[in-house]
């Protein structure tokens, strides 16, 4: 076995095992041929154009792809449906943001913009709310089947806000000074639910095109959550500091935990399982961290619980969506046999 | 897609036939890469477009040839149909800007 033979055999390894013991040796006949005779001298290596599409080739099969086993079709739909999750999420709280404005400009209150009026930190600061929009586009755009609008605006709403708050938090020094919850959070609710839409959405997969009552839920969830707020709000229970760890963040926390006993009750397919687990597993690193800059007492006692709720459910939904995953045996034949003709 | 099919109308080939035939058809514009080639070749055969002819083993290696189905000859001539209706139309409407042109 030549040199480029080893080598590209070593690139095929990023294939899954069921994919390799199926189409390898015909992958790596192709490549040889295609390559001609390079002698060992030469030490020659696959081209990064053959890595690329083997890794991209990769991608698509253990998510859900063409010739994929019903095993990765699963773990695909789970990475899509955390995808959904993930921009709804961020589609609520842009809709939130939005009535915020609309109530600003309504009865002439103030918005919490960064830097003093005129200047440019308050300008970015704008742009960067601005472009936080994008994430209800992106989010309208997936459920009805428009990917490629989905995936333009998630990144460029996401790009953003990455860059306006962790590149200040990189300046400001190295980031292991900083609160964990701080970069969790960025990284968490920014850019999570993006790199799921640009891997789970990719070019094998025709998306549902869902209706315009589910897909216009998070507005209604968006209302119901700020009615909520402004209620707590309103009502001023000050001796109550760890009713406000239900607010925002800690309202997701409820809705999640919700969404989890009902995927655990119905006994929902393994993908929806599996979602759930990563997205209960997001939010508890998220969570997580204000323990530690919490004293002790009602309020500490609180996040414990959530973070004990998130733990719990996912551990469950962990264990439900893994023993309802078809085995890894059971693969989608890549060919008809030969001699079978179609129609 | 378009030019894995074509290259599969005349005969069954295998991977690197369709490639080097990809490559003529396109006058080298395309060049498939061998992870792409697959992918496509999972795609079209997922949709029962194209299927297993035989196999044959070369220099110790497996070595798999497909053929366009029935299926497939018919998505092909379909997709060649519009494209040629698109660069019909094409033709059409720079014919008029021409003869605009001269008026």
């Amino acid at each position: 076995m030549s040199l480029l033979e080893q080598r590209y055999r070593s690139v095929l390894r990023l294939l899954p095992a069921s994919y390799r013991a199926k189409r390898e040796e015909e992958m790596v006949d192709a490549f040889m041929e295609l390559s001609g005779e390079v002698p060992d001298e030469t030490n020659p290596r696959p081209r990064w154009g053959e890595i690329a599409s083997v890794l991209s080739l990769s991608l698509r099969v253990r998510l859900g792809g063409a010739g994929a086993s019903p095993r990765f079709v699963a773990w695909g739909e789970a990475v899509r449906l955390v995808a959904l999750l993930g921009l709804g999420h961020l589609a609520v709280g842009s809709f939130n943001q939005l009535l915020h404005w609309g109530h600003a400009l309504t009865f002439g209150t103030d918005v919490a913009w960064a830097g003093p009026p005129g200047s440019v930190e308050r300008l970015v600061s704008i742009a960067v709310s601005t472009a936080d929009l994008c994430s209800i586009f992106a989010f309208v755009a997936i459920m009805r089947g428009h990917v490629r609008t989905a995936k333009v605006t998630a990144v460029i709403g996401a790009a953003a806000t990455l860059v306006y708050t962790l590149i200040p938090m990189i300046l400001a020094g190295p980031l292991t000074d900083r609160p964990l919850s701080e970069t969790a959070a960025t990284l968490v609710f920014t850019a999570a639910p993006v790199i799921a839409l640009l891997m789970g959405f990719h070019s094998d997969i025709t998306p549902r095109r869902r209706s315009w009552a589910t897909t216009l839920s998070p507005a209604a969830a968006g209302l119901a959550v700020l009615g909520g707020t402004w209620l707590v709000v309103a009502l001023r229970p000050y001796h109550l500091d760890w009713l406000y760890l239900w607010l925002g963040f800690g309202t997701t926390i409820l809705v999640w935990a919700a969404g989890a006993v009902v995927v655990l009750a119905r006994r929902s397919s393994p993908s929806w399982a599996l979602a759930m687990t990563t997205t209960g597993l997001l939010l508890l690193t998220v969570r997580l961290p204000l323990l530690g800059n919490l004293p002790e007492g009602a309020s500490w006692t609180m996040v414990c619980a959530q973070c004990a709720v998130l733990w719990a459910l996912s551990t469950a939904l962990a264990w439900m969506g893994a023993r309802g995953l078809p085995g890894g045996s059971g693969t989608v034949p890549l060919t008809r046999k030969v001699g079978e003709r179609s129609g | 897609m378009f030019l894995a099919m074509t290259a599969l109308v005349d005969e069954p080939r295998h991977g690197y036939g369709i490639a080097q035939e990809v490559d003529r058809l396109s006058e080298g514009h395309v060049q498939l890469k061998i992870g792409t080639l697959y992918g496509v070749l999972d795609r079209l055969s997922a949709a029962g477009l194209v299927e297993l002819d035989r196999e044959e083993a070369r220099h110790g290696r497996l070595r798999r040839y497909y053929r366009l189905t029935d299926d497939g000859a018919k998505a092909l001539r379909e997709e060649a149909a519009r494209m040629a209706a698109t660069a019909e139309a094409a033709t059409a409407r720079l014919r008029a800007r021409t003869a605009g042109g001269a008026a």
